[in-house]
Order: C-alpha cells, then structure tokens, then sequence
C-alpha cells in the first residue's frame, strides 16, 4: 500500500465521493477488488458486502457549498463517460503527451474543427493543460482516478481508454450498445484476469452474463487498453491489485505508434 | 509470411472458438495469417458444435467467413462416452479449477470438454493425430493435462494460436 499512496498523492486526483476526508486509500481494501463471482450482477456491477455506514455522508459533507465546489468533478466524469469521442482524446493526450493538435488531428484521424472543439473542452474541464508559450501549443492531461469502493466504482484512464475504443471498434462498440458501460468495465476486469490466466474466457460470460462468444469477442477487443494501460496508467494496479504484473500481452516495444516510455515519469 | 506452422494435411484439427476472436476480423492481418497458415498446410478447421457457442451478433462474420472460404467446419463431435474420454473431461475441469483458484463446479463445461472431444473423436476414427488448438490458457493447460494423464500425447498435440502464425508482431493492433 506504501507504494501505491506514494504515486497517489503527486497527482491530482477527482473523487466523487467526499472532498473534506478525500483520502480514502487508508480504508481501500484490496480485498473488495479480488474477483467475487458470486458477487457479479448482471449488469456488471458488483454488489457489496455490506451497506455503506451511515457516517459516508454528514453534516459537513452535505454542505450546498461543499457539494457545490464538486459540482464540477461530478460533471467531468459524467461528461467523459458519456462522450467516448472526448475521453478518447483525454487519453490519448495523457498517455501520449506531450502533443500538439495537430498530432490529434492526425492520429485519431479528427477533423481541426472537431479536435479544437474537443481540446478546448478538455481545457475548461480542467482535464488538459494547454500550454500556449510553444508553437505549436503542446497540450498534457494528468492521470485521474476515481474511486467508489462502495459500489465499487473504479475509473482510471485504463477505463477511459476501453471505452474510447467504442469510437474506432465495431466489437466494442457493439458491446457497449448492447450491455452498457457498467458491463464494459466488468468485462476489462475480467479481460485482465484472464490474460493473467486466472480465468478461461467461458467463465467470464458466465460471470458478467454475456454469450460465449460475445465474451470471446470483447476479451480481445480489450487487449489495446490493458496492454497500454498497464505501462502508462499510473493507477492501473487499482483495477487489478492482483494481477497487474502477470498479464500476457503484446509488448509495447514492438509496437510502432506506442506511447513514448518518457511519457511516463513514474517508470 | 512462408513461416512453417506445425500442422500436417494428416491430423485432424479441432478448433476452440476463441481462436476465431483471437485472430480478430477478416480485414486483420491475424486473421490473415492464420487463413494462410491453415489453407498451405492443407487441413480443415474442425469446430465441435459444442464448442463454437451460439451464435447471433456480429461476432458470426468471422466464423461464417471461415466456413464460406471452406477453411473451416462445424462438426457433430460425439459427447465423450469412452472411459478414457470421459476421464479426461474431468482432469480437464480438475487443472482448470487449479489454474484460476476456481471450485470444480465453477468450470463451464465447455472448457472442459474438448479434452475428452478430441479422445472420443480419434477413438471413433482411426486418425493418425488430431490437433487441439485453443487460445485459451487455462483451458489450454487443462487439455495438456488431461492428454498427458490419458497416454494420448503421441496421437493429440495441443496448440496456441502462437504455435501456428508466431508471436503477434503488434501490427494487428490499432492502439487508440
């Protein structure tokens, strides 16, 4: 847990959850993220054990004004998660940058008038940083997590990035229409348990309730994002505390428009 | 691309489904490998009925394309009656429980019955070797083990879709 509180606190982090006690890595048990199948709803999520204790919220946390100053990380995962064309340029722009428009335009193959829409958009969000004292402007974009471990809701840019490739995957997008985003991620869990071989593929459609070969289909569809996420996603051990290190995926290396390794300054 | 694969035009080939979504659509260059690897080693990809699932979205055009070229079948593969067939199913689903820390009932049958499909199916047929072929690791290893355990290794060889077109150089990725 050191190690994993350490890469926390130099990078800002979004919650949805309390602001004033917003450290709750201290309470963030492991254990809720091992695989339960039992535990699985259809819909993906992923049922607690317990209700959460009354005490999550209070006085303080209810504040209009406290939950006024949250309004606008609220908005920003709601956006994100609602428009894969704008998260799939937050991540390429986090995992990629720095980067300049251009590069943008031309690798998530936008048009300008649609890249600076959206890089604008980012800006206000607070998501990317724009830095205007170059030509041509570089743009950057922090790493964020958002965790609920009541739920448990987990967000990195590793689930960013999955549901992103709805915009240039016909097997994701497919999914997502079908299933929802709430069984995308379940199946990106168990995409990863099972390039970590602690799972067969017919098991995962049984544990997120998916035809076999819909299971099949997506596990593969995933692999871009556990395989990019697992070497630039800073937060990537939080959806997979167990097996972030034992996944079998194509190497990084051998890939020509792989994200720099200088990209990532915690490896 | 003249990459030799390890398949002969004597065995019979059973293919796990998974292989069809391993080697991603048509238009992939996986998929294209893989086409040319099976149709220059002149064999048929056997899919079990069992074991290709149902099929309905659009995950069917990479199956269905397979099975229009006439590089692949759907076959009624008999459920495992042999001893030794039956047996192997369950060391099969025993391994699989092992690798992912599963309970036995916790393995879909599926995974387990292509070890005893490919016992039952060379019993049944005086073939000179049939080839397993599945991507899938855990499931991979439960059929190693059930051959191993039979006495079957000479006649059944089990193979991952690297065995056959090489490591995924990455070009069929698009990253983003």
């Amino acid at each position: 847990m050191e190690h994993l509180s350490a890469s926390v606190h130099r990078r800002p982090v979004v919650y949805i959850t309390r602001r004033t006690d917003s450290v709750k890595y201290t309470d963030f048990e492991l254990t809720t993220m091992t695989p339960d199948h039992d535990h699985i709803r259809p819909d993906g999520g992923i049922d607690t054990l317990d209700p959460p204790p009354i005490d999550v919220l209070n006085e303080e946390t209810l504040e209009p004004e406290t939950l006024a100053e949250n309004a606008p990380r609220l908005e920003t995962v709601v956006e994100l998660l609602n428009r894969p064309a704008l998260a799939r340029v937050y991540v390429y722009v986090c995992y990629w940058g720095p980067v300049a428009p251009p590069e943008v335009m031309d690798t998530l193959d936008l048009s300008k008038s649609t890249t600076y829409e959206y890089v604008d958009r980012l800006v206000d969000l607070g998501l990317v940083d724009r830095d205007d004292s170059t030509r041509p402007q570089q743009l950057t974009a922090e790493p964020i997590i958002i965790i609920e471990q009541y739920v448990p809701i987990v967000i990195t840019p590793t689930v960013l990035h999955a549901l992103a490739l709805q915009e240039v995957d016909e097997d994701v997008e497919y999914f997502v229409d079908r299933y929802g985003l709430g069984k995308l991620i379940a199946a990106l869990r168990g995409a990863g348990l099972h390039f970590a071989g602690k799972t067969t593929q017919r098991m995962v459609a049984s544990d997120i309730d998916v035809r076999e070969t819909e299971a099949m289909m997506i596990i593969y569809a995933l692999k871009p994002a556990l395989a990019v996420g697992r070497e630039h996603d800073p937060f990537f051990e939080y959806l997979f505390p167990d097996v972030h290190t034992e996944m079998d995926l194509p190497d990084l290396d051998d890939i020509a428009d792989a994200p720099a390794q200088s990209s990532d300054p915690d490896r | 691309m003249g990459r030799d694969t390890p398949l002969t035009a004597e065995q019979d080939v059973l293919v796990d489904a998974n292989i069809f979504y391993a080697i991603g659509r048509p238009s992939n260059p996986q998929y294209q490998r893989f086409r040319r690897a099976i149709q220059h080693a002149g064999v048929v990809c056997k899919l079990p009925r069992r074991v290709i699932g149902e099929l309905g979205g659009p995950e069917t055009d990479r199956v269905r394309t397979a099975l229009d070229e006439g590089w692949a079948e759907i076959i009624d593969a008999p459920s495992p009656t042999d001893g030794d067939a039956v047996a192997a199913s369950d060391i099969a689903r025993r391994t699989i429980a092992n690798e992912t820390d599963q309970a036995e009932h916790e393995v879909e049958k599926t995974d387990a019955i292509l070890a005893g499909l490919a016992i039952q199916y060379l019993r049944d047929r005086s073939t000179t070797g049939v080839v397993v072929l599945t991507d899938d690791q855990p499931a991979r290893k439960g059929i190693e083990n059930a051959v191993r355990a039979q006495g079957y290794t000479d006649a059944i060889t089990v193979y991952g879709l690297a065995d056959i077109i090489g490591d995924d150089p990455g070009d069929s990725m698009r990253l983003i």
